[in-house]
């Protein structure tokens, strides 16, 4: 619940002054805005908006606190919950998409203390900006910087989460897997055929974990900016050899021969040479997580004019056509996937890979003289012009 | 000294490592000791300077890296192979130690947990032969 106060305008307006977004106006402006506010008190626990609905008012903390919430829901079925991403203290404002499109809250907020706070409205600001644009510069300037630092702020919270969350996820996935290791390798005594069975499986789904939990982090990790910053000369045919060392273990546990086809020199290239590895060494690993026992995958990598092209061939059933469109897609798996483990992380993880190179990555099934399919097609196109970021600051020098 | 058993040191702060680590390693004819955190990893040291270190790197007290750099500094030490055994990617973990130091990391090998049995005897048994040469 809420009491309403009337406060005379120039009160009201030096208080307005107090709050961030209106420091800079100037005392008409504020004693204008004025007109439009109302003082509120509210107890703890008290809603003052809700994510989603129509946001049609602003609000300046005078005293107290305010705690930022958002709705999360993990899969479609799951409960939503509310968590707090932030506070908001005295100066501050709560519901700054009043002013800006969709006007809709983007948050919901709720007083973890009592709070004295001034309500704008919304329609009625908006207006006024509108006929007072010097005020509505002012405005909007706090507001973007605002939006920036709440933008900057999630991106770290977000990073520093994860980076937690995968340590604490891995290390007791680390933990199971040595043990189910030395189990497997009979350092714990004898297990008889079974028991050897499961203990093998196990290792399979929880190594599969562990690679997924990997995936997620460096997913969220992933931004264009962030990749092109690590742009470097490099050979692509060490990259390729890198690549076939983190393949080699299951394509001779899967007895698949991979083949490699590479010029016999290879001139240099700008890339992400860690990002590039993980693109082929995904490519690689999606091959053979579909191709049958003793059949051959083929890398081959080769300069065309303009661009280096990289293509991962398989002789496994191919993808179904109403799927090709989507397997880009983080987490989807194709519907012929059958009993093959893991969620389809890895090429949504090498497209966004080769996007940050301004490149492109194509998928096609392959088909035999009969018409049927032999086999899938991946083909990655990275330009050759791409500028390491020193080339890209002597540009500009 | 040709009957003498190498001496290794494991040091992890997670108990369940700990003990698959020690049991892949009792397989073979080493002599073996561990320690939780790098402190007491320090206090085993000066007690006993093992021919081997198997160290884990975020661990309370003192982290691996703090193992380091204090037994890259003092020279009785300087010299015990470390091989680091950690789910801290190899990359990440360089560039820290360079930052926190100026230096780069002295190890003699980096294996990103979780190892199979085979691979870690392997290794183990290569370091400890440079050792003896």
């Amino acid at each position: 619940m809420s009491d309403v106060s009337i406060q005379p305008l120039t009160i009201l307006a030096e208080r307005l002054r107090r709050s961030e977004v209106f420091s800079d106006l100037e005392e008409e402006d504020l004693v204008a805005i004025a007109e439009f506010c109302r003082e509120e008190n509210h107890r703890e626990d008290d809603i003052i908006m809700v994510e989603d609905e129509l946001a049609d008012t602003l609000f300046i903390v005078e005293r107290g606190k305010l705690a930022l919430e958002k709705k999360i829901q993990i899969g479609r079925h799951s409960t939503p919950r509310n968590a707090t991403i932030g506070y908001v203290g005295p100066g501050k404002i709560a519901g700054f998409s009043t002013l800006a499109w969709p006007q809709t809250y983007s948050t919901s907020v709720v007083c973890v203390e009592p709070s004295r706070l001034i309500a704008v409205d919304g329609q009625a600001l908006r207006q006024y900006l509108d006929t007072h644009p010097r005020a509505g510069l002012l405005v909007m300037n706090h507001l973007a910087t605002l939006i920036s630092y709440r933008y900057r702020q999630s991106i770290n919270t977000l990073t520093y989460f994860l980076s937690i969350v995968s340590h604490e996820l891995r290390s007791p996935l680390a933990a199971i897997e040595n043990y189910l290791q030395t189990m497997d390798g009979g350092y714990a005594g004898d297990l008889n055929e079974k028991q050897k069975r499961m203990v093998q499986r196990c290792i399979l789904r929880v190594a599969d974990l562990r690679i997924l939990i990997g995936d997620v982090v460096d997913l969220a990790r992933m931004r264009p900016e962030q990749i092109q910053t690590d742009f470097e000369w490099f050979d692509p045919s060490e990259v390729s050899a890198e690549s076939l060392e983190d393949t080699r273990l299951t394509a001779a546990e899967k007895d698949i021969h991979i083949k490699i086809e590479l010029p016999s020199r290879f001139e240099p290239i700008v890339g992400a040479r860690r990002r590039m590895r993980q693109v082929i060494t995904n490519l690689v690993n999606n091959a053979m997580k579909f191709a049958p026992a003793g059949s051959q995958v083929t890398l081959s990598m080769r300069y065309e004019p303009e661009a280096l092209i990289i293509e991962v061939l398989d002789e496994g059933a191919g993808i179904p056509p109403d799927d090709l469109p989507h397997i880009f897609t983080d987490f989807y798996r194709a519907s012929n996937v059958g009993d093959a483990v893991g969620l389809g992380l890895g090429l949504s993880i090498a497209k966004k890979i080769v996007d940050a190179h301004e490149g492109d990555i194509l998928v096609k099934n392959l088909k035999d003289e009969n018409g049927d399919i032999s086999g899938t097609a991946f083909t990655v196109i990275i330009p050759r012009d791409l500028k390491t970021p020193e080339m890209r600051r002597r540009e500009w020098m | 000294m040709s009957e003498r058993k190498p001496y290794i040191l494991v040091v992890d702060d997670d108990p369940d490592i700990l003990d698959g680590i020690l049991m892949i390693l009792e397989s073979q004819p080493y002599r073996l000791g561990f320690a939780r955190d790098g402190k007491q990893c320090m206090e085993s040291i000066a007690k006993d300077i093992p021919d081997l270190l198997i160290l884990d790197l975020l661990m309370p007290r003192m982290d691996g890296w703090g193992v380091i750099r204090e037994m890259r500094s003092e020279p009785r030490f300087s010299r015990v192979p470390i091989m680091v055994l950690t789910t801290v990617i190899e990359d990440a973990s360089r560039r820290r130690y360079e930052l926190e130091t100026g230096m780069s990391m002295d190890v003699q090998d980096y294996v990103q947990k979780p190892t199979k049995p085979v691979d870690l005897l392997k290794r183990v048994e290569k370091l400890l032969a440079k050792v003896h040469v």
